[in-house]
């Protein structure tokens, strides 16, 4: 019996093609632009660490001074050299991780491949456990190595394409970064978190990962410079890098990581204690004022979906919704076209149900008809976005989730404007409409 | 005219004229909001920086190992770069307007000591004249003499400048309603060692680098500072129409000077402008281009159920015409119908575009709609409405009065 | 009242041409109550059409009321049939979203009548058919001889010389029939011109003047022998 609605279906669609052509596409674009926009806002307010999100925590320490200009309240988005490398020495939870993001120059010595700037970040080793980074090859540096400052690095498999035979082991080889040559422990597999979550501030936060990872006091010992923001509440205590690492100045973001087992507010108590401790010292003059965050909590606070997005998300859907009323609007002009039909299948004995089955599987035709296109308008949607800002090219994704969304979503929203019209097509009664005819 | 019986035969088939009064409503709700982002958004990206656009470029390098004579470096470049034929000025620039990642100072203040200002302004330092290189405009005082270019090493010293041009908006800031400010000093922030600096000019307008939405974005200031730093970025200046060649010889000239640098990036205005605003410029083009298949959907909606409505109705038509109908009073009947639906939908959608209007005050800091938009999008909407109904009226008026009679 | 000399209509359609009317002469005086009869696919409607000058002609002369047809705009024929001419339909042809009062309206509408003279002749006609205490009902809700009464107050109201009637009483039965013939002698009596055309020979009987087509051409026959053809060629429909 489906079988016979569905050729109805199609029958009663190549019959008036203009206005099937009309739903159809009325459909799709409205489907394309709901998923569109949908698909970006998926993708930025994912949580690319969703099984760690209770463990992994953001804290910040209010170290600005009293009488503050632009006072909101709120503690520095980063923290000091000083605290983040006194928190990171005083290992409080299971790992802890200080960064900041460095731009190095690499130079391969070849001939063939002249010097290049790429991204970087300096951290410590527990950064890989804590964000979960796959090894292709090797593994992170020791703590020895961390305490040491030794001159180690772990690449990025793409840096390991480019400055050796792709597919050969590059672990124990040197690589110059910055003037300087580092060995080589490890390479990263692709890995591009969306967000990327551990650096929300001064970088893309829709940008691939970075290239090279070193060991934060290298880093610093080599003086490689900051890339990325920094707030100063007062001068720098001297001129030059070695200032900046005694100053007030917030430039470094610090990740601790809990076991399952212990607490938050544990972690939040040694906070305060740190904080304390430091203000006999004679440092941070306010009123203790910590924040810690989790992953989620985190990527909230920093408006990581911005308000365009959610804009345009909020936008394109009440545009599905005009799509949908033009879509019931035209079906109901069609169905009530031929209220005789209807009249003859019930006359020749067909339930009211079997007209209800008829007209929806007719809508539904139209709806498969519509995700199709849309789907098809999504994909170069998207594509267009990208060519226009290719810092979107990881949230521009359609992924299977999205791919199943699509089609439910116009099926659902074909089913809901056929609704309607299916509804009056059962309301014709047989005799009624042989009287007027 | 006849409003009263349409609308009395229109209340007796009452779904689709609905449907397409709530398609009216909803899509001026939309569109209204819409072309005020728009025209917010574009009107942002179209503000002026203050500088000749048109002719300046920039170019940026790096080195990969640490540079011995980094003075030396600067002064070859300079010479390398003003060498080339077309160039009209060239300097040493820590910032550029678009260049979007700037050097902020905030805390600046009138009275020494006072640690609670919340003024900032952005900080250019050059050691030229950014009033040539930029090409600004000069409306009060001078430009910096070459005495007072201060050289600092930041990785030695700080730099202390003495004197300072501002934009007149930071001027206004800093003096409210002052006549004059060339001449008078200020303090970046209030720290107790902070030195007066003097204003020695005032320009119109530089924007800063980050160019935000606002009065913020004009609140600059300029020193006559040139650092000693590895990294080097130049502002250049052609001649008007030379920018290209100049842009392509001059990343020539200055590669061939050390082989110790990378080129960071080089670009004109125009590229910086199109990186800085490429998120306005696409959520103005989403917005345009929702708004366009908006009206396209509208119009297809109200021509599909209005060529239906006219396919329904040949025998009633036909029975006007033979009851002394002219094909223009056909015409007026189906063109009323429709006006009476849109006007219903374009006062429903008056006040859900109010409604939309305020959600979004609330969630993305727009100013409240104008009503100028309402009317304009009301405006728009009946044309629209007008436009789509024009097709199947005419099909309607075309409609042979023997159809009463050679009935179906 | 209505003349024409030697008219003919031709349909084309995309492969047939059909000479639905040819060489047609007639002429009805002012006053009469005509009934055309013939068989099926003779003429009749198209005659009738031609006359109510909803069709155009072919060839020929045609005069209404001493003004001379050919040539007419589209805008002076409307206006020429809104004031002159009334019609009643075999289907009614009411407009249904429209109830009694508003669809006895819609000439007089077009004639541009003001609100007090419309309100007037509507409950004038209405109230000569004896509806008008329906006013307000909608077409749907009226019996077939109901509905025919009000496309008949309709084709009054506008007070036209000729009243054109294409098988008025087709979908009705004899009794409801013989009620709206009654209602159309009245009309004759007062004054207005009737055309009529009928199946029926008994109502045709009732008419002053028999006209018979035949493929397209008049033939105005006696009495005696009009009644036994219209019973032939009447036959084969009756079903
Ligand atoms: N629009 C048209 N196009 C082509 N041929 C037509 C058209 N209208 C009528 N005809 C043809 O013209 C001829 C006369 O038709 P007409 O309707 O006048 O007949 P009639 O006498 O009214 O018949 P009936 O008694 O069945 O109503 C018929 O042969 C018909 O097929
Ligand atoms: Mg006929």
């Amino acid at each position: 019996m489906f079988r016979y609605y569905l050729s109805l279906g199609f029958r009663s669609l190549r019959r008036n093609p203009v206005l099937t052509a009309l739903m159809v596409l009325t459909l799709s674009v409205g489907v394309a632009a709901s998923i569109t926009t949908l698909t970006i806002l998926h993708a930025m307010s994912g949580n690319p660490l969703p099984h760690k999100n209770e463990q992994l925590l953001v804290p910040l320490l209010d170290n600005l001074p009293a009488d503050n200009g632009n006072d909101d309240g709120e503690p520095p988005e980063q923290l000091t050299f000083m605290d983040a490398m006194k928190l990171w020495e005083q290992k409080a939870a299971s790992r802890q991780t200080p960064l900041y993001g460095l731009s190095p120059a690499i130079d391969s010595g070849r001939a063939d491949l002249p010097p290049f700037f790429t991204e970087g970040v300096a951290i410590g080793r527990d950064f890989f456990a804590m964000f979960e980074a796959p090894f292709l090859y090797g593994d992170a540096w020791s703590a020895e190595e961390d305490a040491r400052a030794a001159k180690v690095a772990v690449i990025s498999r793409s840096l390991a394409d480019r400055l050796f035979d792709s597919g050969s082991n590059p672990v124990g080889k040197t690589v110059r970064i910055s003037d300087n040559d580092f060995s080589i422990v490890g390479v990263l597999d692709s890995w591009n978190p969306v967000p990327k979550v551990y650096r929300l501030i001064g970088s893309e936060r829709f940008d691939t990962s970075e290239d090279v990872f070193v060991p934060i006091r290298t880093a610093v010992a080599l003086e490689f410079d900051r890339n990325g923001s920094m707030d100063c509440s007062s001068e720098p205590p001297a001129p030059g890098f070695q200032g900046y690492l005694q100053s007030e100045c917030n430039w470094v973001q610090y990740w601790a990581e809990l076991d399952a087992a212990s607490s938050r507010s544990r972690y939040a108590d040694y906070l305060l204690a740190y904080v304390n401790e430091q203000k006999a010292l004679g440092r941070f003059v306010r009123p203790p004022n910590n924040r810690l965050y989790n992953v989620g909590e985190w990527l909230d606070s920093r408006g990581v979906v911005d308000d365009d997005t959610r804009t345009s998300t909020w936008l394109s859907f009440a545009f599905l919704l005009v799509c949908l009323v033009n879509t019931v609007g035209l079906l109901l002009a069609k169905f009530s076209a031929r209220p005789g039909e209807i009249g003859v299948r019930r006359a020749l004995g067909a339930t009211r149900a079997d007209v209800f089955r008829q007209y929806l599987t007719e809508a539904a035709v139209i709806g498969v008809v519509g995700a199709l296109i849309g789907l098809v308008l999504t994909w170069s949607a998207l594509a267009y976005i990208r060519s226009l800002d290719a810092s979107l090219a990881l949230v521009t994704r359609l992924d299977g989730t999205m791919l199943v969304t699509a089609v439910a979503v116009s099926i659902a929203a074909s089913l809901l404007a056929g609704l309607l019209p299916t509804w009056r097509a059962c309301q014709v009664v047989p005799a009624l409409q042989l009287k007027s005819q | 005219m006849e409003v009263r019986p349409i609308l009395s035969a229109m209340l007796r088939n009452k779904t689709a004229p609905l449907l397409i009064a709530a398609q009216v409503a909803l899509t001026l709700a939309i569109i209204c909001n819409a072309l005020y982002i728009i025209r917010d958004r574009l009107s942002t990206a179209a503000r002026p920086t203050g500088a000749d656009e048109t002719n300046l470029f920039e170019i940026r390098f790096y080195p990969h190992r640490p540079i011995a004579d980094i003075r030396g470096m600067q002064i070859r470049d300079l010479e390398a770069l003003r060498a080339i034929p077309g160039v009209r000025s060239v300097a040493w620039v820590n910032q550029i307007p678009l260049g979007q990642s700037s050097w902020n100072i905030g805390g600046l203040t009138t009275e020494p000591g006072k640690r609670d200002s919340n003024i900032q302004a952005t900080y250019y330092f050059s050691g030229g004249s950014l009033i040539d290189t930029f090409g600004l405009r000069l409306i009060e005082g001078r430009d910096f003499q070459s005495s007072e270019v201060v050289e600092s090493d930041p990785r030695k010293e700080r730099a202390e400048p003495q004197v300072m041009i501002i934009t007149r908006a930071l001027a206004e800031l800093l003096f409210p309603g002052a006549a004059s400010v060339v001449g008078k000093s200020f303090y970046l922030g209030g720290s107790d060692d902070a030195k007066p600096v003097r204003i020695v000019g005032v320009v119109e307008r530089l924007q800063s680098p980050s160019a935000p939405a606002g009065a913020r974005a004009e609140l600059s200031m300029i020193a006559p500072i040139t650092y000693l730093d590895g990294y080097t970025r130049y502002a250049v200046r052609a001649e008007p129409g030379q920018r290209e060649r100049v842009m392509a010889e001059a990343e020539k000239a200055l590669l061939a000077l050390s082989n110790d640098r990378v080129l960071l990036g080089k670009g004109g205005f125009d590229e910086l402008r199109a990186r800085r605003y490429s998120g306005e410029r696409i959520m103005a083009g989403l917005l345009i281009a929702v708004t366009g298949f908006l009206l396209l959907i509208t119009a297809s909606g109200i021509v599909g159920i209005a060529s239906l409505w006219v396919n329904q109705r040949r025998k009633q038509i036909g029975v006007r015409r033979a009851l002394g109908g002219r094909r223009v009073d056909i015409l007026r009947y189906f063109v009323t119908e429709n006006a009476i639906i849109t006007t219903a939908g374009v006062l429903v959608g008056l006040s859900l575009a109010l409604a939309l209007n305020h959600v979004l005050v609330g969630a993305i800091e727009l100013p409240r709609l104008p009503l100028i938009y309402l009317g304009l999008g009301a405006l728009v909407m009946w044309l629209l409405g007008l436009l789509a109904v024009s097709g199947p009226a005419w099909r309607a008026a075309q409609v042979s009065p023997a159809i009463a009679t050679r009935s179906v | 009242m209505l003349k024409m000399q030697n008219l003919s209509k031709v349909y084309r359609t995309h492969m047939i041409e059909t000479q639905a009317l040819r060489g047609f002469d007639i002429h009805v005086r002012e006053g009469e109550f005509v009934a055309v009869t013939g068989p099926s696919g003779s003429g009749k409607t198209t005659f009738l059409n031609i006359a109510g000058l909803l069709e155009e002609f072919s060839s020929g002369e045609y005069l209404i009321d001493g003004v001379n047809v050919a040539g007419l705009d589209d805008n002076a024929r409307s206006r020429l049939r809104n004031e002159k001419i009334g019609f009643i339909f075999q289907g009614f042809n009411l407009i249904p979203d429209l109830n009694l009062f508003d669809n006895v309206d819609v000439p007089l509408r077009y004639r541009g009548f003001d609100s007090a003279e419309r309100r007037r002749r509507i409950e004038q006609s209405l109230t000569q058919v004896g509806l008008a205490s329906r006013q307000r009902h909608y077409p749907a809700e009226l019996s077939g001889g109901q509905q025919q009464r009000v496309a008949i107050a309709r084709a009054l109201a506008g007070s036209p010389k000729l009243l054109l009637a294409d098988e008025p009483t087709g979908n009705l039965d004899s009794n409801m029939a013989r009620g709206v013939m009654e209602l159309l002698e009245e009309i004759n009596a007062a004054g207005t011109t009737i055309l009529m055309v009928t199946h029926d020979p008994e109502l045709a009987a009732r008419a002053q003047r028999n006209v018979h087509i035949i493929d397209g051409q008049v033939s105005d026959l006696e009495h005696e022998t009009r009644r036994a053809l219209a019973s032939l060629s009447t036959t084969p429909e009756a079903v």
